[in-house]
């Protein structure tokens, strides 16, 4: 091989290598609304009706190789499921005892909490999901267009599955509650004892359920909600009650109890979603923009604000 | 790299690098095996490099990793830096050794795996991911390389059926065919 190919070859590699370190660096530096943030949402604005073609027309190769595993799955939980569904209906008839009282002591007291209702639901399609392990986001097909901003929860049928963590035109990217950056303030079923849910450390699909009072009553099997706004000065991004996973085990190692959560919504198999939108002048849109507003510095590099929004405002 | 028009061969591997990465991400992404996804452009990218060489195999790496970073919102430049290293790796393996065994595309793709499996958990952990390395990260990285050597020989027929007939011309296989049929050979000079 002559010298000029080798260094042709050595030029091309450096060039490449630099080239990427210099596009990791400036990301990693800029804020969230930087040059090439823009330019990634306009690429995900020109690619997003590609990809959701090209994820209608590989639907059916999806369900194919769904429908096996699936098959094999769900033999495994018909017991489990036809037991709990006995459990669910004796507790219904409880909670719905519990759920008028409940309504009338809200009237009473003139609490009015963030709920369900200052949202407005807008159904979307995850047209991508991110392979790495590393990554827990998917993206949907609704975008600013449809009314989705930055920081609107996002759940499905089954329980609580993340936030918008960047919204384009047409498209916007949902981080899971299994994201490193996330933390939602939940409760354990009807208990009074909040903390904050976060994913567990070295296990990217579970959660853990942190900075409980340690004399907090917790059993497997507990389901764990969002617990919604507790004090006007750390208001909470989330409404009161989303589902969000099981208690498998409880930690009293530390001065905190802490409990390990399996979410409850099956974050591996997200088709639709639901993005709880904030019309204008709500409370909900309010927080939203208060958590988007806050001040660049406080952000971490790689959540942007979305970290301190959870943990702090929507915590 | 000599020997072929760079144009059918850069037409093709795009070509096959989109269909490759929207597969990926449209479907591979969304069917785990034994809780994990294969990973078909690390084995693209390996396979680009070993039958393409090493300059093509880095720029092939860059160009699927700059598209799936840009395509996923991840993080610019981390996805383009480790593949256009396998690339380039992959392709230095075929100018300097040029491996024939039939177990080659296996083992590249379990190797490439690993590597860029490996390299996407150290570039994490120099970017600040609060996840130390624990059973659960071993885990995936381990079934990760299995499920992928699974899909490394199919991968390595479509890479190889799309580009052949574009592919470049590599010296020492011509030298060797040469000596092989007795052509340049200095025992037939003698």
């Amino acid at each position: 091989m002559s010298d000029k190919t080798v260094r042709r070859r050595r030029a091309v590699l450096a060039l490449l290598v630099v080239l990427s370190l210099l596009l990791l660096t400036a990301y990693f530096r800029e804020a969230p609304g930087g040059r090439l943030h823009s330019i990634q949402r306009d690429f995900l604005t020109v690619v997003s009706p590609i990809q959701d073609g090209a994820n209608k027309a590989l639907k059916p190769v999806r369900d194919l190789f769904s429908w096996f595993g699936n098959t094999l799955h769900a033999k495994s939980q018909l017991a489990q499921a036809l037991k709990q569904t006995e459990k669910l209906r004796r507790e219904l008839v409880a909670e719905q005892a519990e759920k008028r009282s409940y309504r009338e002591l809200l009237a009473l007291s003139h609490l009015d909490q963030l709920g369900v209702g200052d949202y407005h639901p807008v159904d979307a399609t995850v047209i991508e999901k991110d392979p790495n392990v590393w990554y827990s986001t998917v993206l949907i097909d609704k975008g600013e267009a449809d009314g989705v901003h930055r920081n609107d929860p996002v759940i499905n049928s089954e329980g609580l599955v993340g936030k918008v963590a960047q919204a384009a035109p047409d498209g916007a990217l949902v981080e899971l509650i299994t994201d490193s950056s996330m933390g939602v303030s939940a409760r354990i079923g009807t208990g009074q004892a909040t903390g904050i849910v976060q994913p567990k450390v070295g296990d990217p699909n579970d959660l853990l359920l942190g900075y409980l009072p340690s004399n907090t009553q917790a059993n497997p099997g507990e389901w764990v909600v969002t617990s919604g706004t507790i004090t006007p000065s750390y208001p909470s991004l989330y409404p009161p009650g989303l589902l969000i996973g099981q208690v498998t085990s409880v930690d009293e190692e530390s001065a905190y109890k802490s409990v390990n959560v399996h979410p409850v919504a099956n974050l591996h198999n997200l088709d639709i979603v639901q993005v709880l939108t904030t019309g204008a002048g709500t409370r909900a849109s309010n927080l939203s923009q208060l958590a988007v507003s806050l001040p660049a510095g406080q952000n971490a590099p790689t959540g942007g604000g979305e970290q301190l929004a959870s943990t702090q405002v929507g915590g | 790299m000599n020997g072929a028009a760079p144009g059918p061969l850069a037409l093709r591997l795009g070509a096959l690098a989109f269909v490759v990465v929207s597969f990926q991400i449209g479907v591979v992404s969304e069917v785990p095996v034994f809780g994990v996804n294969a990973e078909l452009c690390a084995l693209l990218v390996a396979f680009a490099g070993l039958l393409c060489g090493s300059m093509v195999g880095a720029a092939c790496g860059f160009a699927v990793g700059l598209f799936i970073d840009l395509a996923l919102l991840q993080t610019l430049g981390l996805t383009s830096l480790i593949f256009t290293l396998i690339g380039y790796w992959c392709g230095r393996l075929r100018e300097l050794r040029d491996p024939q065994s039939p177990l080659t595309p296996l083992l590249l793709g379990v190797s490439a795996s690993a590597l860029s499996l490996v390299g996407y958990s150290l570039m994490e952990f120099m970017l600040g991911v609060d996840a130390p390395v624990s059973f659960e990260l071993l885990r995936e990285i381990v079934l990760g390389v299995l499920v992928n050597a699974i899909v490394a020989l199919p991968m390595w027929a479509l890479t190889r059926r799309t580009l052949e007939g574009a592919l470049p011309e590599d010296p020492r296989r011509r030298r060797r065919r040469a000596y092989t049929t007795g052509g340049l050979s200095p025992l037939s000079k003698a």
